[in-house]
């Protein structure tokens, strides 16, 4: 069920109004709901995978509590490790397993020896590195005495398995979701209808900025041998465009759907392309995953402490395993190097901190000095993508030599370009819009609500025409794949 | 809550009303298809691929037989014979007898481009408008225009090409495109060359899509006339289909037997006018509804 999908605007009302009305404010009754309603929302998309969720839920809740009833430090890392073990053996036999037999083929075919092991046909369970990563944070944090086991199963499977997040994140910690999910919820009016303007907008970025953006990214990456490296230029932005667009915008759907039933969830976007260094960006890009990385990998391996050498692996290692999160193929650890090298300058020079509040706060623009950071932060980042985008890694390298050729100073040209123009039209208004919202949690969270009504609703109806007139081939979010 | 939910109905409403409202405005212009499964549902069928769509027209059918026909032709993406294909055709027929059914036949149409032809998970009609459209007789098709417009919504209003009219009685008809001799020649050397370059390549027999041509000829006779069709196309397209099946009417023979006749027209190919070299012009296409609709008449 796709959050833009008539589905979810059938099913939403419904476990909306069953769970503010039929259970009269009674928690225990909205959380078993929600939690019918979210295995319902998963069995959508494989029935069969619910057993999966199902079993990694019980695993970390009995975990948890084994966990912290443990006597010994040896019994509770006892039970850790086989929390840890087990989940990521899941993700490693449903995500990576038929990478690593092929890397393994390809690494024996270079020393001449021939080898056919055999690959598995299985599909990616939807949402597995997310609830994966989920059910992780609650171990590690008993084991770290940060918070204490939740001995009722329905509401712990609530904290795993809420629909809005269950899917593509944001990766919620326990001690963010779990105290909202053993309170009593009130509905309040100004909240939900900051909800529904989220959902608004991120339906308009979902729909009409990433879902165009992706149909010219995908001619141009699909056939880019046939393409001026000026074009080849335009499809990487297409993809940068269309990345953050599809992934914050589901983000936004889910936060506001989240927000509906009276629960916030951990923002995961911050305006990235609006940061001044890459440190910047990673603060502000994917949030939810990157803080993750640092608290889970990044600190337990020593952080930024024991010297400048220890800081620099430790910073290479949560890079690679970011690209390695986001997929089994080379692309992406390609991805997470190149990502790394370019926040070394500011980890080895002490830098990366420079740039904590949101660029040109309470000012209409940048001074020139910001702007040219911000432009050559969002160069890298598109470079990179590069990397992201490609089928594989000599894909991604052929790309960028015709890109830095003769052909870079013709004017683009490919399939549809006319068609294009709106939509470059309409995604130049949309950066206009984010930047002039980009101190409040998404773009249009402030926009209008100091105009008389029917302005503010001609804003929305205009929003809901735009999604309407210009809305893109349906494409899949991308990060289910994830 | 009174508040929020009464706002957000309010909300909602203007532009649920004008959805609804601009789906009464699809027409034929708004693509190929919608039209088809707008209709009642029919006693006489068209059955086919893009070939039967634009070149076999209803009213002709009407003054021969009398009859009315309606057009139940897609394309060879949308409909090769198949299981997808079949359930539709069911759907669509209202089980009254005395039917006459037209079915044209080619060897694209009983072929698969996938690695393995009988590996029916992998069709390329899998999803496609006649796979999740449940309802064939409705209009407005709200099922149809959901889930087949999604992101064209506006051709509803702003129609994305005048060169093609789906009339009531299901014929594509093609209009307002050059029929110069040059225009004519370049439109068909493309279609030659995907023909022989992409699809050739890839297109394999499929004795499962064969066993479905047999299944809704068995269907559909208990219900009228069965007559098999093989419709003209440009000779550079017929050597490409020899080399694909080269005894077409051998592969077809057990159809053949089971209809009530085959009518080949593939041997007046020089006599037609093309639009691209695979589908008839509106001219000729008039002029192979008649020879069909004679040969009908003749065989009753």
């Amino acid at each position: 069920m796709l959050f833009n999908s008539i589905n979810f605007a059938i099913f939403l009302p419904i476990v909306f109004i069953l769970y503010w009305f039929a259970t009269k404010g009674n928690f225990k009754l909205q959380n078993i709901l929600l939690l019918v309603s979210s295995y319902f929302f998963y069995a959508c998309w494989d029935w069969r995978f619910m057993f999966l969720l199902i079993f990694s839920t019980l695993l970390d809740y009995y975990t948890g509590i084994k966990i912290h009833e443990a006597a010994s430090q040896r019994k509770k890392l006892f039970w850790l490790w086989l929390s840890i073990s087990i989940n990521l053996g899941f993700l490693g036999v449903f995500k990576y397993y038929n990478f690593f037999v092929d890397s393994f083929a390809d690494a024996l075919s270079l020393l001449g020896f021939k080898v056919n092991l055999g690959t598995l046909q299985v599909i990616l369970p939807v949402g597995i590195s997310f609830y994966t990563f989920h059910g992780l944070s609650y171990v590690i944090d008993i084991f770290k005495n940060r918070i204490k086991p939740e001995r009722n199963f329905v509401d712990y499977s609530v904290f795993v398995s809420f629909f809005p997040l269950l899917v593509a994140g944001p990766i919620e910690r326990a001690t963010h979701l779990l105290p909202q999910i053993l309170k009593k919820r009130e509905f309040d009016y100004s909240k939900a209808i900051d909800g529904l303007r989220q959902i608004l907008w991120g339906l308009f970025k979902k729909m009409v900025i990433a879902d165009n953006c992706a149909e010219y990214a995908n001619t141009i990456f699909n056939n880019f041998a046939d393409y001026t490296g000026s074009t080849l230029v335009l499809g990487a932005l297409f993809f940068t465009i269309q990345i953050y667009c599809d992934f914050s915008g589901y983000s936004d759907i889910a936060l506001g759907t989240a927000r509906l039933f009276g629960i916030e969830l951990l923002r995961n976007f911050a305006f990235p392309y609006f940061s001044r260094d890459i440190a910047e960006f990673w603060r502000r890009w994917h949030i939810s995953l990157s803080s993750w990385f640092k608290d889970y990998l990044y600190i337990p391996l020593g952080g930024s402490k024991g010297g400048m050498w220890i800081k620099i692996r430790n910073t290479f290692i949560i890079f690679l395993a970011s690209g390695f999160w986001h997929g089994a193929n080379w692309t992406f650890i390609v991805w997470g190097f190149l990502n790394a090298l370019y926040i070394m300058p500011s980890i080895i020079f002490n830098t990366n901190r420079n740039n904590i509040e949101i660029v040109a706060k309470g000012k209409y623009l940048p001074s020139l000095k910001e702007f040219l950071s911000i432009i050559v932060t969002f160069g890298l980042t598109v470079f990179a993508w590069i990397f992201f985008r490609a089928a594989n890694v000599t894909d991604a390298f052929c790309y960028i030599s015709k890109i830095f050729s003769s052909s870079l100073f013709s004017i683009p040209n490919f399939i549809g370009i006319g068609k294009s123009v709106s939509i470059i039209l309409i995604t130049f208004i949309f950066f206009i819009i984010e930047w002039v919202g980009r101190e409040h949690q998404y773009a249009i969270a402030d926009l209008g609500l100091n105009w008389k009504r029917p302005f503010r609703y001609a804003m929305y109806y205009a929003i809901v025409v735009v999604i309407f007139w210009f809305g893109g081939n349906e494409q899949q979010f991308i990060y289910f794949q994830f | 809550m009174k508040k929020f939910i009464g706002k957000t109905i309010t909300f909602s409403i203007l532009p649920l009303i004008s959805f609804l409202g601009i789906c009464f405005l699809a027409n034929g212009y708004t693509d190929p298809f919608y039209i088809r499964f707008t209709t009642p549902k029919q006693s006489n069928l068209i059955i086919g691929t893009s070939r039967a769509a634009q070149g076999i027209q209803p009213k002709v059918f009407k003054t021969i037989l009398g009859k009315d026909i309606s057009n139940y032709a897609f394309t060879v993406t949308q409909s090769p014979f198949g299981s997808i294909y079949f359930e539709s055709i069911k759907k669509k027929h209202n089980k009254t007898k005395g039917g006459i059914f037209i079915i044209s036949v080619d060897p694209w149409s009983i072929s698969s481009m996938c690695y393995n032809p009988n590996d029916a998970e992998s069709f390329r009609e899998n999803n496609l408008c006649l796979d999740n459209t449940e309802f064939v007789d409705m209009k407005p098709n709200f099922q149809y225009l959901y889930k087949n417009l999604k992101g064209h919504y506006k051709d509803i209003i702003v129609p994305p090409s005048k060169s093609m009219y789906l009339h009531r009685d299901g014929w594509l008809e093609v209009k307002n495109i050059a029929m110069d001799s040059l225009s004519v020649l370049k439109r068909t050397n493309e279609k030659v060359k995907t023909y022989r370059y992409i699809d050739l390549p890839k297109a394999k027999f499929s004795s499962l899509r064969l066993e479905f041509l047999l299944k809704t000829i068995t269907y559909l006779k208990n219900y009228g006339q069965v007559y098999l069709v093989r419709l003209p196309v440009h000779n550079d397209i017929m050597q490409i289909e020899n080399e694909l099946m080269p005894n077409f009417d051998h592969f077809i023979n057990g159809a053949i037997d089971s209809s009530d006749g085959y009518l080949d027209l593939t041997e007046y190919n020089n006599k037609f006018q093309f639009t691209d070299g695979n589908h008839l012009y509106k001219t000729s296409g008039k002029e192979v509804s008649v020879l069909i609709a004679n040969w009908i008449k003749g065989q009753k």
